[in-house]
């Protein structure tokens, strides 16, 4: 099969690839670039483990084709923190107890950091309403809620 | 007087948590090794099928192929696929019929795995497998085990006549039943149903296995019980044990799931052949219709009650839909009937049960096991049999109810402990049960409220063997390795027994490093199942750090020229009694044993095996509020209310975690879930997150978690367990719930609008 190129920044750095056009994004995240922060599970639309930030839109890497991320910035769960300072979302799922197995937690932090940068001041309906495409099948969500809720006020406190 | 704790009881954040924050936590799927093949799995299309001809020449000579495996290929051993029959002496272990190979030779489930593929790429692999040229001969099927125990019935095991793998009587049976009917003021004749929920765990089943030159097999994988899987691996591949290395890295869920082999028999075939390192990881689609999952139980109940609530006998009479294989039926199933018959006093018990084959994906063990099943039948009779003598539900229980003293899940072991009370009133307070009982009863939307009591257990003594071995070492830093063999799969070992470390150390949180599920670097422990992890290796470690603190005391006490009964560690401080600036710290005691120039030199270090000798069991009180459109049926699940009786948390946010996750499974339970085969091909039509829904944030209530503490006597600083605790009563609460709404009563889960509205449609007629 013919490769072609793609390019795009990815956690702020600039990358450039030969791949196959079929190739999804998230196989070139997990496969190629050995970023396996982002999770594959249902790998069809269903679940939201590999949600990651396309031009700070949450996007389903499963179903993006790497080519057509041309130029785009994405940001993936190792792109959050700063240095060994966690952002403020991953350090409320920290404290919070939102993390059990932790298999959909960055595609969840990654989902809650595009709400909160759109709306800083969430209702828990709101919060609700935006990872409800996210499955998490250990914590029955309580404290993935919590822990939004809470890092909506400590950003607002100019934690970010 | 009562010790102050420094660790334990605290809500620290879990030790995982940063790395699983950050993406590099590394679980099974995310291991890459130099010049590793990928596995691909060919499953049979058919649901009770011979297989007469598999050509596999095609397929072979695909660039990129490197080996194509049948059931010729492998060792011809049966087995059976649950792990736990390694835990009871081989003259019980043998009534579990061994009837599985590691690739089927006849085809028992639209499913069964047929013959396997390793390939340079994932997607060679795939498109080798449409070369493998199968020749089947499909058999009459059968999904339904009334069918399938029907004389003329398609036979799925040469062995099983009727198809009836085992009948079972419940060891625990007491009294004469028929007097107890006699005796009886009120009878109460109910059948239920229950479903196979699937365990949807987020990350696939998956395995990598690689043998190095000299033989020896390294194995990763998401298992529970890393020791019983590297034993039952090491008998199927005739390979002896001390050759194998099995490491499981953090599991991405699990919920009783990886108590069986998944992915790793054949990935290791497959290694064996190739001599190279093979991933095998299960697509998402293979999850869903390949793995084990709940059994699903018809239970018919009869109960025997007196006009004064007391319950005079109690009779069940199971059928466990097995699937194509038996896997953990059997355990399984004997935990249905002991919580089903064990849970309220009565003196004519008796308990049957039926395991049934059938062609639909085999039944394992799934986070309560066997415990939901029972308490689905159990907990809504005791509903029915309140009301039919006029008595307040949550009265009955309070009157019938084993408590501390009683007989628990075995006769040879009384209950420990038990705060249910504390519970049920907490509970009842918190749902507001006197003034919402009996609901509304106008309108279109009706409200109420329904409850349901669980107790549950702290692992499996004495039904099985059971021993936690741990290695405690102190480094020169002061610091702490603790090495305990395990599954971190999200249920938070590696923070909890961190805090039981460190707080029988003397030590702080962040001192201890724990190292974890490695059969290189951690002993035997039979694993994560039977919520045991807290009370058992908790146990496990206070002794094994207790020797750790000796010699550290005993180090210390010829410093300070104090004696050992003095002194006491805190904080890596250690102290001399009531003469607080006479100390040194733990750190100066290691560096001066490790460096040690007088010839006394040893690494402080501990070690010990525990075997446990109580079982305290947990108990719950689950409160459900409802609103039923009596229109259309359509139920709006409103609040939960869940007090736990822990005896002590040793992290309570996490035990609210446990709760809450399992509270989720019981809501999915009762109404999102679905399991569904065709009843004419046998094809597993719930094979998706979209054709098999798991509660999202929008199908949860408001969960409020009531946690009750009562230290247990014989548990690490009081500790009993909660794992599995969350869902067992969660779906007869919210049936008893619409049914104080409605008057409808939903005996076959799931709850649906339909079930809802025929019974209304009855109850009218
Ligand atoms: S893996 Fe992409 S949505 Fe599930
Ligand atoms: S923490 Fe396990 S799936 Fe969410």
């Amino acid at each position: 099969m013919s490769k072609e190129i793609a390019r795009f920044t990815i956690n702020g750095r600039e990358c450039e690839l030969l791949i196959e056009p079929c190739t999804s994004l998230l196989e070139v995240l997990r496969d190629h670039l050995e970023l396996t922060g982002t999770k594959s599970s249902c790998g069809v639309g269903e679940c939201g483990s590999c949600t990651v930030l396309i031009d700070n839109k949450p996007q389903l890497s499963c179903l993006t084709l790497a080519i057509t991320v041309q130029g785009k910035n994405i940001v993936t769960i190792e792109g959050l923190a700063s240095g060994n300072n966690l952002h403020p979302i991953q350090q409320a799922f920290v404290d919070c107890g939102a993390v059990q197995c932790g298999f959909c937690t960055p595609g969840m932090i990654l989902t809650a950091k595009a709400l909160l940068d759109d709306n800083p001041n969430p209702s828990r309906d709101e919060v609700k309403e935006a990872l409800s495409g996210n499955l998490c099948r250990c914590t029955g969500y309580v404290k993935i809620v919590d822990a939004v809720l809470a890092a909506a006020q400590i950003m607002k406190k100019g934690g970010a | 007087m009562e010790r102050e704790l420094s660790v334990v009881g605290k809500r620290l954040p879990r030790i995982d948590a940063p790395a699983k924050v950050t993406g590099e936590a590394k679980y099974t799927v995310d291991i890459k090794l130099p010049g590793m093949l990928f596995g691909k799995v060919l499953r049979s299309p058919y649901a009770h099928a011979m297989i007469l001809k598999i050509d596999k020449s095609k397929a072979e000579k695909l660039p990129g192929v490197e080996a194509v495996i049948t059931s010729e290929d492998i060792p011809v051993k049966l087995f059976n696929s649950g792990l736990t029959d390694l835990l009871v002496p081989e003259e019980i272990a043998k009534n579990d019929p061994r009837d599985q190979y590691v690739l089927s030779n006849k085809a028992r489930f639209v499913g069964d795995a047929i013959a396997a593929v390793a390939a340079r790429d994932r997607k060679v692999a795939e498109a080798a497998l449409d070369l493998i040229e199968v020749e089947y001969k499909a058999l009459p099927a059968v999904f339904d085990v009334v069918e399938a125990m029907k004389p003329g019935a398609p036979k799925i095991h040469d062995f099983a006549n009727g198809n009836i793998a085992r009948h079972i009587s419940f060891p625990g049976a007491i009294g004469d039943i028929e007097k107890g009917f006699q005796e009886a003021d009120v009878m109460i004749e109910e059948t239920f149903n229950t479903t196979k929920q699937l365990h949807c765990p987020l990350e696939p089943s998956a395995c990598i296995a690689s043998f190095d030159s000299i033989g020896r097999l390294t194995v990763w994988s998401p298992t529970q019980l890393l020791y019983l899987a590297r034993h039952k691996i090491a008998d199927i591949f005739d390979i002896p044990e001390g050759k194998i290395r099995w490491i499981t890295p953090f599991v991405g869920g699990s919920f009783g799931n990886a108590l069986t082999l998944r992915a790793e028999p054949i990935c290791i075939a497959l290694a064996r052949k190739t001599r190279k390192p093979v991933k095998l990881e299960y697509s998402s689609e293979e999850q869903f219709i390949a793995t084990q999952s709940r059994q699903p139980f018809t239970i018919a109940v009869k109960m025997g009650v007196k006009n004064d609530g007391a319950i005079t006998a109690l009779q069940g009479k199971l059928t466990a839909n097995s699937g194509a294989y038996y896997s953990l039926s059997g355990t399984t199933t004997n935990v249905c009937m002991a919580m089903f018959a064990t849970l309220y006093r009565c003196p004519n018990v008796s308990v049957e049960a039926d395991i049934v084959y059938t062609n639909i994906p085999i039944s394992g063990g799934y986070r309560g096991y066997g415990n939901p099943q029972a308490m689905w039948a159990l907990e809504q009779v005791v509903d029915v049999a309140a009301r039919r003598v006029g008595m307040d539900p949550v009265e009955f229980r309070l009157k019938n109810y084993r408590r501390a003293g009683d007989p628990g899940w075995t006769a040879s072991l009384p209950i420990e402990s038990c705060a249910l009370e504390e519970c049920i009133k907490l509970g009842m307070d918190k749902i507001g049960w006197r003034e919402k009982m009996g609901g509304t009863k106008e309108g279109v939307k009706r409200r109420g409220i329904g409850m349901a009591i669980q107790r549950h257990v702290s692992g499996t003594q004495p039904m099985q063997m059971t021993h936690s071995n741990i290695m405690i070492k102190m480094n020169v830093d002061g610091s702490a390795d603790l090495m305990v063999s395990g599954c971190e799969m999200g249920q938070g070992m590696f923070g909890v027994l961190a805090q039981i470390a460190a707080e029988e150390l003397g030590l702080q949180i962040g001192k201890i490093h724990v190292v974890n599920g490695d059969t290189d670097e951690t002993m035997f422990d039979d694993g994560q199942h039977a919520s045991r992890t807290t009370y058992v290796i908790g146990n496990a470690i206070i002794e094994t750090a207790r020797q750790v603190k000796q010699q550290l005391l005993e180090r210390a006490s010829k410093i300070l020229a104090t004696r050992v009964d003095d002194m006491y560690v805190r904080d890596g401080q250690i102290y001399v009694r009531g003469d607080l600036e006479n100390k040194i710290s733990v750190e100066d005691i290691t560096r001066r044993a490790t460096y040690n120039f007088e010839g006394q030199g040893r690494n402080i270090a501990g070690k010990c095996s525990y075997v446990p000798k109580g079982n305290p069991p947990p108990y719950s009180a689950v409160f459900a509020e409802v609103e039923v459109d009596i229109n259309n049926g359509a139920t709006k699940l409103l609040k939960i209310v869940f007090a736990h009786d822990i005896g002590r948390a040793i992290n309570p946010t996490n035990v609210e975690g446990q709760l809450e996750g399992g509270v989720m499974h019981g809501i999915g339970y009762a109404l999102t879930e679905e399991y569904m085969v065709n009843g004419n091909n046998g094809v597993v039509e719930s094979d998706s997150f979209t054709n098999y829904k798991i509660p999202s944030t929008l199908d949860m209530p408001n969960v409020e978690v009531i946690i009750v503490e009562q230290p247990t006597p014989s548990g690490p600083f009081g500790a009993k367990s909660v794992g599995e605790c969350g869902l067992n009563a969660v779906a007869p609460a919210i049936a008893n719930a619409i049914y104080d709404a409605t008057g409808a009563r939903v005996r076959d889960l799931r709850i649906t609008p339909e079930k809802i509205l025929e019974e209304l449609s009855a109850n009218i007629l």
